[in-house]
């Protein structure tokens, strides 16, 4: 009887598995040279494994099922701020227009734990960047005009009243849907954005709090739109919950 | 006869006994996939405020090899940074700045406060690499000097609200802030840059002595 049990559960766990992989998409690795760095400091990304959508509500309820320490009334304030799923209308109910939207107002905890949850990670931000210069056609579209100011337009637009469900945006050359266009997202290492130290009790740039932080020279200049990407990073804090920002997860191949 | 038996006996339990500890490597396989989903991060003790960084549950090693979890320093008044050892500039500082404010307390005092130096570079700073530090900057025994996993280490920077972030050369470019942290957990006061003026850490930390 316990072996059945187990043998289920077992079959279980790899059908879960499987599902895994599932909606994820292949991303080819290459270099990435983050804003403000030397040439030498350029970064190797392996290939891996990409979510084809950013987490929706609903994705993120089927979680909370299962990990009840994370619903609204319950989550610690040091991992969430109290804006923590304020579109949501109770612990586990939000308006049905709201399931298949990117989630928001989650924070970088939270985020981190779903993907750990689903045997994933957040992306870095190199692995965000990498797959995010990809248009619908062209790998990298870095240096493409017509897909940068496509970008930038919507940087510039107000978000919606509703964010639209996922998919909402372009498929790119991977396979991959609304890196841009829909929310901004939240990466492993957002808190590499350093323009200040710590910020919970001083403001302005100051050369003493960091060590080395002298390299800043940018080599992306015609992308605004990354400049806009590397400024909300350096302005979040892990436990920010913030209407435009979501998330995705990946995999290592 | 008995010997037979025994013979016997052994050979139908051998693979019974192979099964039930293959189940068992199963079971732990499960429950290791699992453990994720089942994982509190919350402290179960449920005394310590929720802003207090005793909720985080990860567990880390001190240059003593020792296993610990951050609430192992509930109780006590803690003076913490993170620091990586290889740095060649800012670290040594933020140690000598560390060390500026230890020497303003009595040897009676300094038995209600511990100092902690978080390593942001686990890849690097073995324990043995944080032993030979401590012993190199003359630490006494209220230091504790610890190193964890990746995401160990960035989830304690996201916690204390440190930047980092990792150079192709090895080293970081980070955020330099002494913590002072209540018997609680709770972050009660930062000295934020190098070669601060003191005074108000030392000032802080005076009106949690005794209490």
């Amino acid at each position: 009887m316990t072996r059945l049990f187990i043998f289920i559960f077992l079959f279980n766990s790899t059908f879960s598995e499987g599902k895994g992989g599932e909606g994820m998409v292949s991303i080819k690795g290459g270099y990435y040279l983050p804003l403000y760095s030397l040439d030498s400091q350029k970064l190797l990304v392996k290939d891996f494994l990409m979510d084809v959508y950013p987490v929706t509500n609903n994705n993120y309820l089927s979680f909370l099922q299962e990990n009840n320490e994370w619903e609204r009334s319950k989550v610690k304030s040091i991992f969430a701020d109290t804006n923590y799923l304020n579109q949501w209308i109770s612990d586990s109910t939000f308006s049905p227009n709201l399931a298949k939207s990117p989630v928001v107002n989650v924070s970088w905890f939270a985020a981190k734990k779903y993907c750990e949850c689903q045997g994933k990670r957040l992306a870095t931000t190199a692995e965000w960047e990498l797959a995010a210069r990809a248009s619908d056609t062209k790998a990298d579209a870095s240096k493409d005009k017509k897909f940068n100011q496509w970008v930038l337009n919507w940087v510039s637009k107000p978000n919606p009243k509703v964010l639209p469900n996922v998919g909402y945006t372009f498929r790119n050359y991977y396979g991959v849907y609304d890196l841009h266009g829909l929310v901004w997202e939240w990466t492993y290492d957002f808190n590499s954005a350093l323009t200040t130290g710590e910020s919970r009790g001083n403001s302005g740039l100051d050369n003493t709090l960091f060590c080395g932080g002298g390299s800043f020279a940018s080599k992306d200049i015609n992308n605004y739109a990354s400049f806009m990407r590397f400024a909300t990073r350096s302005s979040l804090k892990a436990k920010y919950c913030v209407p435009n920002v979501g998330f995705r997860c990946v995999k290592t191949q | 006869m008995k010997y037979k038996f025994l013979k016997i006996a052994a050979l139908v339990a051998l693979p019974l006994l192979l099964n039930s500890c293959q189940e068992n490597a199963t079971k732990e396989k499960v429950a290791e996939e699992k453990e994720c989903c089942k994982k509190k991060d919350a402290n179960e003790s449920g005394k310590v405020s929720e802003e207090s960084i005793y909720n985080v549950t990860s567990f880390w090693q001190t240059q003593n090899k020792e296993k610990i979890q951050l609430s192992h320093f509930e109780g006590k008044l803690l003076i913490a940074a993170m620091v990586f050892t290889h740095c060649e500039a800012a670290c040594p500082r933020i140690v000598a700045d560390i060390q500026r404010i230890e020497k303003e307390f009595t040897a009676d005092e300094l038995k209600q406060i511990n100092f902690l130096l978080i390593s942001m570079d686990p890849e690097r700073d073995s324990s043995a690499r944080l032993l030979a530090f401590s012993k190199e900057y003359q630490m006494n025994n209220n230091w504790t000097l610890i190193n964890g996993t990746d995401d160990a280490t960035m989830e304690m920077a996201n916690i204390l609200g440190v930047r980092v972030k990792k150079l192709s050369d090895g080293g970081f470019d980070h955020s330099n802030t002494i913590f002072l942290i209540d018997r609680g957990g709770n972050i009660v006061h930062q000295q934020n840059g190098l070669e601060q003026e003191p005074t108000d850490m030392i000032n802080n930390t005076k009106t949690f002595l005794n209490k």
